[in-house]
């Protein structure tokens, strides 16, 4: 449990030329944590998952992946490969599920094992079939995402992500555009993969996995950490103002 | 979802089925009265032509001579056509890159030509170009006015392929952005390469985009492959002006040719929607 998956020193983003999203962060994340990061819209939490897997420049600081290391400001070709090695150890689930709507769903969860891997469509259908099994989804595997409602594409998405046998999953806001009672069934998903012994990194206001099956719970504003700490702690008795005010919204 | 289901009746009250009924009826209704304004106008044009005295036997004659012209126009369409999607896949690449001479080659190579006419450059590639081979012999490369005085037909399909080039640049390029940032993330969280995110996600969806205005370029195409009858090619259009200057026969003879470019577009218009109908199988349909 005490292996370092992901480590972030000092990272700063700015947007722009005066819009600093990220101030500074650090964050250490260890094998098997499942992190929630709270916070007010704009704070921030999106961008910082997205510097992770780089979808965003960092401006400034180190990022470390599943031991790779990369500073920012790096250029040329072996950042390019770090990135893709980071990118194939991360999985990523999007608010807006980001199917590719022109592949039936197994051609989907096959598409990162067939297209970056280099595996051929038969290796990979036997492994893609068990995780919509496992997704609950064994039976869509021939449909297109266009036919499937909210929470079934994100299942179908995290079914996506984890073909890559990634060892790291980060959630950006993964029920926030789905209807309520779609919520459950993709929480659920994401509450087994945690008992898994996946590490997440999830930016979810979802109250029940914040509390009951994160590790560790993170408040970010305005570019910062405000505080940390086991989430029944933080969500009982936040020492912050700040902390108080936003959690005193989101418990309503 | 989309298919109604034989059973679909089953706890609809008869109020709604009645206005169902209605509105099938109502849409029945529109499809009968368009097919016969569409009839009858066709037999309008055909009274038209009667009712000027068009000379029909004189048309029927001369039809198989004027067919024959169809190989040219096929020939010069098609060809272009395939060096202009080449062109295109270039050009939007090239457009899209962040390396600044491609970038500069293709937004200069988009601007000159749809900024000149077509027959200008017509008569550039047929005409003007064995002036520039000229010109390089007298620097010293030997041959080039014969290597760049170029036979009628494949001026033609050179001139028409790279104008089409050009416009159908703009079209793919519009396509490629039209899809959302959120694929192109998708694909890269997977670990996909640019090459791969825009070969395996980008590229079909920006096709399928792409499918009507490529094929509106195309049936474009088909009729502006006339402009090589300037240069004495014997396709259909010149075909048919050279026998109705002949005979004192225009009208008849244009109308001919005029016909058998409709009936052409016709059916690439019927493979369009077929190509649109496939390709929007991932979609959801609005009924």
């Amino acid at each position: 449990m005490s292996e370092i998956m992901i480590k972030i020193e000092n990272l700063h983003k700015v947007f722009g030329s005066d819009l600093h999203v990220l101030q500074g962060i650090n964050l250490e994340v260890k094998k098997g944590e499942v992190i929630v990061i709270l916070g007010p819209s704009g704070s921030g939490k999106s961008t910082l998952l997205r510097c992770i897997n780089f979808l965003e420049e960092p401006t400034a600081g180190t990022i470390e992946v599943n031991g790779v290391r990369i500073n920012a400001g790096e250029e040329g070709k072996v950042r390019k490969s770090k990135i893709l090695d980071i990118r194939k150890a991360a999985g990523m689930c999007f608010q807006s599920f980001n199917l590719f709507p022109h592949m039936t769903v197994i051609d989907n969860v096959i598409e990162g094992p067939v297209t970056v891997l280099g595996q051929s469509k038969k290796e990979a259908i036997p492994y893609a079939e068990e995780l919509l099994e496992w997704v609950g989804l064994g039976d869509k595997r021939n449909e297109y995402p266009a036919r499937l409602s909210g929470g079934q594409q994100q299942r179908v998405a995290i079914a996506r992500s984890l073909a890559m046998k990634p060892e790291i999953m980060l959630f950006d806001e993964p029920t926030s555009a789905l209807d309520p009672e779609l919520v459950g069934e993709v929480v659920d998903v994401m509450e087994r993969l945690a008992k898994e012994g996946m590490t997440i990194i999830a930016v979810t206001h979802e109250l029940h996995f914040a509390r009951d099956v994160s590790t560790r719970a993170l408040i970010m504003d305005g570019g910062n950490w405000v505080e940390e700490g086991p989430p029944e702690e933080l969500f009982t008795n936040p020492k912050e103002d700040r902390s108080k005010q936003f959690l005193a919204h989101i418990l309503e | 979802m989309n298919e109604p289901k034989d059973n679909a009746f089953n706890g609809i009250p008869p109020e709604a089925i009645a206005v169902m009924q209605k509105n099938a009826a109502k849409q029945k209704r529109f499809r009968v009265s368009l097919t016969i304004a569409l009839g009858c106008l066709v037999g309008l044009m055909f009274g038209g032509g009667i009712v000027l005295g068009l000379n029909f036997a004189f048309m029927g004659k001369w039809f198989g001579f004027i067919i024959q012209g169809i190989g040219y126009t096929l020939l010069v369409s098609i060809s272009a056509i395939t060096l202009a999607c080449v062109l295109a896949i270039l050009g939007a690449l090239g457009r899209l890159s962040r390396n600044p001479i491609a970038n500069g080659i293709a937004t200069m190579y988009v601007s000159l030509i749809r900024g000149t006419p077509l027959l200008v450059q017509v008569y550039m590639w047929y005409l003007a170009l064995p002036q520039i081979g000229r010109a390089l012999e007298e620097y010293g490369i030997s041959g080039a006015q014969s290597f760049l005085t170029l036979p009628a037909i494949p001026a033609g399909i050179l001139a028409l392929g790279v104008c089409y080039g050009a416009y159908m640049t703009e079209t793919l390029r519009a396509g490629i952005q039209s899809i959302k940032i959120g694929q192109t993330e998708a694909a890269k969280a997977l670990g996909m390469t640019d090459r791969q995110a825009m070969r395996r996600v980008i590229f079909p969806q920006a096709l399928r985009v792409i499918i009507p205005p490529v094929s509106n370029e195309f049936i474009v195409m088909v009729k502006d492959s006339s402009l090589v009858s300037l240069m004495g090619v014997w396709e259909i259009s010149y075909r048919a002006i050279k026998i109705g200057r002949r005979y004192f026969s225009s009208l008849e003879m244009l109308v001919m040719a005029a016909l058998i470019y409709w009936v052409m577009c016709i059916i690439l218009q019927t493979i369009q929607e077929k190509i649109e109908r496939h390709m929007a199988r991932g979609e959801r349909r609005v009924s």
